[in-house]
């Protein structure tokens, strides 16, 4: 589709109905003009032309600056609405949209009545398009912009932009040729239709600027005498590979269908959707809330089918004047059910629902699963209840209520720098270590996806964790080899009455004044949060370093903790921080809370 | 319907009734400690709310406290296979400090079978809580809380707790005053511990008061916490340290 004026189409409203706007932007220093409307067409001026040349002729002519980026806004909000025809939607810079309606055309009346459909509601916004429909993407972007059958583009005719409507879509069958669907065309161009096996007689007539050439290609064309697609369609094609660049040839080869090109989709295409039209638009929540359970229903239909669940779901909400409002909800697992799916999207618009304003209404609503996974069927005892997928569910629901990176596990890691021991990983992304050792592998289905949780390969080991026995009870800790080296042989080794480790970490150890008797032996008071306390036994120390590779950076982390109680019974894990600098004095540190 | 299946069918009815209906008063968490659990009337009633505060200072403990509670919950014969949640606020881990897996680990709960839940706000806080009292896959749900929950929230939650069977403890900071719902009442206060022979820390010491308790009397207790066996013992206040001046007198020791 192409929408021919967009710039001054996006600005139109502040200026009378028929009066000639230009835009005007600076190239090389020099003012041109970028973009004229057509009743500045009529008068005479062309894009390219200086701004003072078009000052000139017409001294009172309305000129605007020119401003890509709100351009660009606009297209993308077009594109936006041109959602609900298809899902797959490529944006063509600056001023055009590729949409592949591929067995989308059934639904709206055939491809011309989409056409058309497409350009009227397009002109009900103010903005004139050109739509064709073609095969392959070079033939559609041809016929569009260059086709003569359609009102030509610099013709001095002024008419109002209601009348001059034409739709631009694009069809791409594959190779297996599926047949176009035959419609009259109404008169006045409104959409140009190529069916598929006519792609060379279509482009014959177009002039060689319709192949997305670049201007150095054309002059060397035109100063050879080829101004037409015809003349070099029955060409050989290595004399003029040869001359004019192996691209020239590739264009043709794509608008002819003989060379695939296929649409870069702006959004992902979602793996399975279910969407729900309404004549008249609604607006309440508890409407919404349930128009997605039933879309649920009919999308756990379809991934049910296909034994698969869903990982990421999302919700698209059209509004009547085109805005288009989009809710994500990972889960955990994959899940299929339509009432835990309704539930983790009522939790979503519980938190988000003061941003999606409803307007007039919503005119469409539509469930995607943009990523799925393979979900078999689990056999469940009739007596027990299924404790992994409630604690899934709770997890989904808390992370769709505060974000999934906001429920964690612990995870550990193999250093013994006590900030870095522990990481934590969003509950949702790994596996529940209860499923009895299976071995959850869970691929990232869609890459460049930037989804707020991550699909990580995590595999339990296949034993599990080995049960303490009674007599060894006192001697290992729980989970043998989990947590940091370090802790677990200092545990071991010490067959501490007390923990080696604290239970509450600070992120930013807290500076505390303590005086110590010796220089490396514990503090014999310190005063923390201002309140002073006097040490009645410690223990330590124990000397945490940064390895020693890491000196040539000019840090060096030397850590001497000490584990110590104060005559309350205040337990703290301090340490004295000696730094690189040997002229700094060493500081004491609360690091961590025992219990 | 003949009157012989209308009686079979309420006949059933009650059948299903008995067998689905949760045991509440006998799910008790017995602390191990006589004079604690007769005090509770068998150990902490296992479907409710219970209330642990401490000032500022003494936060750390009432957490180790809390968390040990949830370990002893985790062992439980039929919670084996439940998993124990956190929910901490962005400023309590600012206050307090986030919860340290190896700790976790060395304290005697399963980290990998602890969930974290860390919320921007007290009222998420409030609403995350709700929600995990209402999962019947947990054995235990532990929320710290930095201002005072008000009436209606706890009774709320007390309410999700009862009927959903499940464990939840709420960690306050601060002191006993404001009027709550919960069933039982605490304060904690870190007490020093006994030292080992070697003079070093000893174990884990709790100094506990119990301020409201429906089903017994209310009191004061020291415990210590025994981290690799996982149980409590008591400690009673008062232990003289062997005289190492005076080699022939007895050790006084009780308790």
């Amino acid at each position: 589709m192409w929408l021919r004026r967009i710039a001054t189409d996006r600005i139109a409203k502040r200026f009378a109905p028929d009066e000639a706007l230009i835009i005007a932007a600076p190239v090389k220093g020099a003012l041109r003009l970028s973009a004229v409307n057509d009743a500045a067409a009529a008068l005479g001026l062309r894009a390219g032309m200086p701004l003072a040349d078009a000052r000139a002729m017409h001294p009172a002519i309305a000129v605007a600056q020119a401003d890509e980026r709100a351009d660009l806004a606009l297209l993308e909000a077009v594109a936006d609405w041109c959602d609900r025809y298809t899902p797959l939607v490529g944006l063509d810079a600056p001023d055009g949209l590729l949409l592949d309606v591929t067995g989308c055309a059934h639904l709206f009346g055939g491809e011309a009545a989409l056409a058309r459909d497409l350009v009227r509601q397009l002109a009900r916004r103010g903005l004139q398009a050109r739509a064709a429909v073609a095969g392959t993407v070079g033939c559609a972007w041809g016929v569009a912009r260059h086709s003569a059958s359609l009102p030509p583009p610099e013709r001095g005719r002024s008419a109002s932009a209601a009348s001059r409507v034409g739709v631009s879509s694009h069809s791409m069958t594959p190779t297996r040729r599926t047949s176009c669907v035959d419609l009259p065309l109404s008169g006045g161009g409104e959409g140009e239709i190529v069916r598929s096996g006519e792609e060379r007689n279509a482009i014959a007539p177009l002039p060689l600027t319709a192949l997305r050439l670049d201007t150095d290609t054309i002059t060397a064309l035109a100063q050879v005498g080829l101004k037409h697609i015809a003349d070099v369609l029955d060409r050989p094609r290595a004399p003029l590979a040869a001359r004019f660049g192996a691209s020239f040839v590739r264009r043709i080869d794509q608008a002819l269908g003989l060379e695939d090109e296929p649409i870069t989709p702006r959004l992902p295409v979602p793996a399975a959707l279910a969407e729900q039209r309404f004549p008249e638009p609604i607006a309440h929540e508890r409407d919404v809330l349930g128009t997605i359970e039933r879309l649920a229903a009919r999308l756990a239909h379809v991934l049910e089918q296909r034994g698969e669940g869903a990982r990421l779901l999302q919700v698209v909400l059209f509004r009547a004047d085109g805005k288009v409002f989009r809710l994500e909800a990972g889960t955990g697992a994959p899940l299929r059910e339509p009432r835990l799916i309704a539930r983790l999207f009522a939790d979503r618009l519980d938190v988000i629902g003061d941003e999606v304003d409803p307007g007039f209404g919503f005119d469409i609503v539509r469930l995607c699963a943009l990523v799925t996974e393979r979900s078999d069927p689990q056999q469940t005892g009739l007596a027990t209840p299924d404790h992994d997928a409630e604690l899934a569910h709770l997890i989904d629901r808390l992370g769709a209520r505060f974000g999934l990176r906001r429920v964690m596990r612990q995870m550990p890691q193999d250093t013994h720098i006590p900030e870095f021991a522990v990481t934590a990983v969003a509950a949702a992304s790994l596996p529940s270590p209860l499923r009895g050792g299976s071995t959850a592998v869970a691929q990232r289905r869609r890459s460049g996806w930037g989804s707020e949780f991550l699909l990580t390969t995590a595999s339990n080991s296949h034993d599990p964790p080995p049960q303490p026995s009674p007599a060894t009870r006192a001697f290992t800790p729980v989970f043998d080899g989990l947590w940091g080296e370090g802790a677990r042989e200092l545990a071991v080794s010490l067959d501490s009455p007390f923990p080696t480790r604290p239970i509450r970490l600070f992120a930013r150890p807290e500076p505390v004044d303590a005086t110590a008797e010796l220089p490396d032996g514990p503090p014999a008071q310190f005063t923390w949060r201002r309140v002073r306390h006097i040490v009645a036994r410690a223990e330590g120390p124990e000397r945490i370093a940064m390895r020693w590779w890491r000196d040539e950076a000019g840090r060096t982390l030397m850590r001497d903790y000490f584990r110590v109680e104060s005559r309350d019974g205040v337990r703290v894990w301090l340490f004295h921080e000696w730094p690189a600098d040997p002229h700094l004095a060493p500081r004491w540190f609360v690091h961590g809370v025992f219990a | 319907m003949l009157p012989a299946d209308m009686e079979q069918l309420s006949r059933l009815r009650r059948a299903i009734a008995k067998s689905e209906a949760l045991p509440e008063e006998t799910r008790s968490l017995a602390l191990g400690v006589p004079a604690i659990d007769a005090a509770l009337g068998g150990g902490l009633p296992g479907a409710a709310l219970h209330e642990l505060s401490a000032t500022p200072l003494h936060l750390g403990v009432a957490a180790g406290f809390a968390l040990a509670l949830a370990s002893l919950a985790q062992e439980a014969p039929k919670e084996r296979a439940k998993e124990t949640l956190w929910i901490a606020t962005d400023f309590g881990n600012l206050e307090t400090g986030a919860l340290y897996g190896p700790g976790l680990d060395q304290f005697g709960l399963a980290a990998d079978r602890l969930l974290i839940v860390r919320v921007a706000r007290p009222v998420d806080a409030l609403f995350a809580m709700e929600e995990a009292l209402k999962c019947r896959a947990l054995s235990a749900v532990i929320a710290e809380f930095g201002e005072t929950p008000d009436l209606t929230a706890t009774r709320r939650l007390s309410l999700a707790a009862k009927d959903h069977g499940s464990l939840g403890l709420i960690l306050r900071h601060g002191s006993n005053d404001a009027p709550s719902a919960a069933r039982t009442r605490w304060q904690i206060a870190s007490a020093p511990s006994v030292p080992d022979e070697f003079g070093g820390l000893g174990p884990t010491a709790f100094s506990l008061e119990l301020t409201r308790n429906r089903r017994g009397p209310c009191g004061t207790w020291t415990l210590t916490w025994d981290h690799h066996e996982r149980v409590f013992a008591a400690l009673s206040l008062g232990v003289a340290e062997a005289d190492r001046d005076r080699p022939d007198r007895e050790t006084l020791r009780t308790g």
